[in-house]
């Protein structure tokens, strides 16, 4: 994997762009916050859709997917652009009810990384039920009772063959009781931490706050003309990857290409930061992703857009993640514009807001008429 | 039965008991337990428990900050006893890219703080910190399978959202800060709540509403004593200190029962289910309770329909360095499962179970 770092300022532009970025800071956040609560993990993207719908702007059309995901399109010259985001993050779901009312734990999708599961031991839960959140905790043997064996096979090789939610009931009929059935999310409390520099960190934060970049964006540029026609969509399914020899593309930006058929895409996701202190960094800007570093007409754009915004970038090449996958036939015309995430996949995703707000802002500039020139 | 002679006999009832308002113990506990007191920093936990106790009851603190006060006079001496210190970590240094390191120990599983948040208690106010996940965590494991190193709290490294020494110490933090799991309260239903230091706050939660139901002019012919005890959970430095005070005939230390009330332990013994009373505990790692004593709890519980249950476990507790002094210890408890965890589980049912013995027993005991 090879790397070039590079940072764009548009000196002129940089002092009333700062000043618009201020300005819409607080909604961001706010966004960011509203978004974080809600829940949403593979084949549960349902509230957080539903929560989005509700913060776009009124009069906005809605376009779906069967699967879940929820797009709005912006007016302009034959497009369109696609600008793709996900709904769906990693965690849990019921699996099952014992006898004694402990709930069961599966996974819809294999772990983003092997320790995945073991942050689960001990830890405050929540499950997502049509009745509403219900608090359960994940057992853990009692420190007293450890002895070298079993801290060896329940605490060093803690899994999902030994998680079992705790209800505070008795039985498997007062935990349905509670309104939980099979398949229900499971995921952490949404606690935020607030931490120096304006860093954010919580679980499932790098997912729900690039999803709020898009909203925000979203809700500036709405019943406008855009630069081209543009699609804006959060897709389900997007931890899923599809079966099959060769690549394992995800199955909510497959879709999406297939619904949405666009010229050019923007994927906006979360990527690895900080890692041993190196590159990307937290608080670098967002991170323009190709699978080849070379000129194109697309990546010029995103940068001038950044040049203009006053906003800072960071470059990357890699393989194509499985987001990007399904539009690397035309290569040149796919980029991905990642917020760079700081414990990525662990319960305390750390983000730099001013990284969020650069990720509004070059994209918003981008969108508009003239953008990107 | 008219109003009047209904009066009558509540205040009959009240100038006979030594316990008056309802217990507010389980409102106590949620709001105590959230108040920092890592052992050897327990200053803001035990001035919140003087602060709340009744000003005619005289209490005494020491530069420990063991908090305690005695009412009535004479044989026998009774000592009540619970640890306000909770577990957590000490700062040990600050690295030049500012993230923090903390001395051995903790007494919590490291794992279940890996990657999660802490609240270092500094001189200028909370600082929120992430303890790092492990190096490498996300990488793929190699094909060869190689020992991993183990997660102790020497290996935490907290992120704290700078990137030098210099930004670290700005925030206030210092060599020797306390530092905790950031709590939260999980409600696992009405009245039964998952949280960090239930590890004693609820033993501290039940003295505390016992002490605001005592009727202290009514403890005749007997010396009683109430004490939050620091230290505990690094060993019993509170209660030695206080041992060198006081000589007690009994001390009922209130603090865990480690159940097997959970779907990981074996039922094999420590048995006790959350939520079917208070505790008595006959046997722990630090003391064998005579039995005729615990006959003696036992038949005043019955004598007012408190619920006990007696169960042997494992685990130390304070009343244990007073039986060098000739005290007899009578440890008292709730069931209480995942012991020194985040998630530790209490039921109100037994918190207030509890209160009511501690008040029977002041009462009662001969």
């Amino acid at each position: 994997m090879a790397h070039r770092i590079g940072r764009t300022f548009g000196i002129v532009a940089a002092g009333v762009c700062l000043v618009a970025a201020a300005a819409g800071a607080a909604d961001l956040r706010t966004v960011i916050k509203e978004l974080f609560a809600v829940p949403s993990t593979t084949g549960n993207e349902d509230m957080l859709a539903a929560k989005i719908r509700g913060l776009l702007p009124k009069g906005a059309v809605i376009e779906v997917d069967p699967l879940g995901s929820i797009a709005v399109r912006l007016a302009g010259t034959p497009g369109p652009t696609l600008v793709l985001g996900c709904l769906d993050g990693y965690g849990h779901i019921v699996s099952g009810f014992t006898p004694e009312g402990y709930l069961t734990l599966d996974r819809p999708v294999a772990p983003p990384h092997a320790r995945f599961d073991a942050y689960l031991l001990g830890q405050p839960v929540v499950i997502s039920t049509a009745k509403g959140p219900v608090q359960g905790v994940i057992s853990q043997p009692a420190l007293h009772l450890l002895t070298q064996e079993r801290r060896r096979t329940l605490v060093e090789g803690f899994s999902l063959e030994n998680a079992y939610v705790d209800l505070g009931v008795r039985s498997e009929k007062e935990a349905r009781a509670k309104g939980i059935e099979m398949l229900d999310a499971v995921t952490y409390p949404a606690v935020l931490t607030e931490l120096a520099g304006d860093q954010w960190a919580g679980p499932g934060l790098g997912l729900k706050a690039a999803a709020a970049a898009l909203v925000a964006v979203t809700g500036t540029l709405s019943g406008r003309t855009a630069r081209e026609e543009t699609v804006i969509a959060w897709a389900a399914q997007t931890k899923f990857m599809a079966r099959g020899r060769g690549a394992r593309p995800a199955i909510g930006a497959v879709r999406a290409r297939t619904k949405w058929q666009p010229k050019r895409t923007i994927i906006v996701e979360a990527i690895s930061a900080g890692k041993g202190d190196g590159f990307p960094f937290p608080g670098g800007g967002p991170v323009l992703v190709q699978a080849k570093d070379e000129p194109s007409e697309l990546r010029s754009a995103l940068e001038a857009a950044a040049a203009a915004a006053g906003a800072p970038l960071q470059f990357l090449t890699r393989p194509d993640s499985p987001m990007a996958a399904p539009f690397a036939d035309r290569s040149a015309d796919v980029v991905t514009l990642a917020l760079p995430v700081r414990f990525l996949n662990t319960p305390s995703e750390i983000i730099a807001v001013k990284d969020l707000q650069a990720l509004q802002d070059i994209l918003q500039r981008f969108l508009q008429p003239g953008g990107g020139k | 039965m008219n109003r009047r002679l209904f009066t009558v006999l509540l205040a009959l009832i009240a100038s006979v008991s030594p316990a008056g308002a309802q217990s507010k113990a389980w409102d106590l506990l949620r709001e105590i337990l959230l108040v920092p007191g890592v052992s050897g920093h327990e200053g803001p936990v035990s001035y919140f428990i003087q602060g709340r106790l009744p000003a005619g009851l005289k209490a005494e603190r020491d530069a420990m900050n063991n908090v305690w006060f005695t009412v009535g006079s004479g044989r026998p001496h009774i000592l009540f006893v619970a640890h306000s210190d909770e577990l957590g970590w000490v700062v040990d240094k600050i690295t030049p890219e500012g993230r923090v390191r903390v001395k051995q120990g903790g007494g919590i599983l490291p794992q279940t703080v890996e990657a999660r948040p802490v609240i270092i208690h500094t001189g200028k106010g909370d600082v929120p910190g992430i303890v790092s996940p492990r190096p490498g965590y996300d990488d793929r494991p190699s094909e060869v399978e190689t020992q991993e190193a183990p997660f102790t709290a020497t290996a935490f490294d907290i992120y704290l959202g700078v990137t030098s020494e210099a930004e670290a110490r700005a925030l206030g933090v210092a060599e020797g800060d306390p530092l905790t799991a950031k709590k939260t309260i999980t409600d696992l239903g009405p009245g039964l709540m998952a949280t960090r230091a239930v590890d004693d706050r609820a033993g501290c939660a039940a003295l505390l509403d016992a002490a605001l139901r005592l009727r202290p002019e009514t403890v005749k012919g007997k010396t009683v004593t109430f004490a939050w005890d620091v230290q505990e959970e690094v060993g019993l430095f509170g209660a030695s200190a206080l041992a060198k005070t006081l000589a007690p005939d009994y001390v009922f230390a209130i603090d865990t029962f480690v159940s097997t009330d959970s779907p990981l332990e074996s039922k094999r013994f420590a048995y006790l289910p959350v939520g079917k009373g208070a505790v008595l505990r006959a046997i722990d790692s630090s003391n064998v309770t005579p039995k005729t004593e615990i006959l003696k709890v036992l038949a005043i519980a019955r004598k007012r329909a408190i619920p006990v249950q007696i169960g042997n476990s494992r685990g130390g507790n304070d009343g244990s360095v007073f039986l060098a002094g000739g005290a007899v210890d009578i440890p008292l408890s709730w069931p209480g499962s995942y012991a020194h965890s985040l998630i530790e589980k209490i039921d109100r049912r037994d918190l207030e179970a509890l209160t009511n013995l501690i008040l029977a027993i002041v009462s009662d005991w001969e």
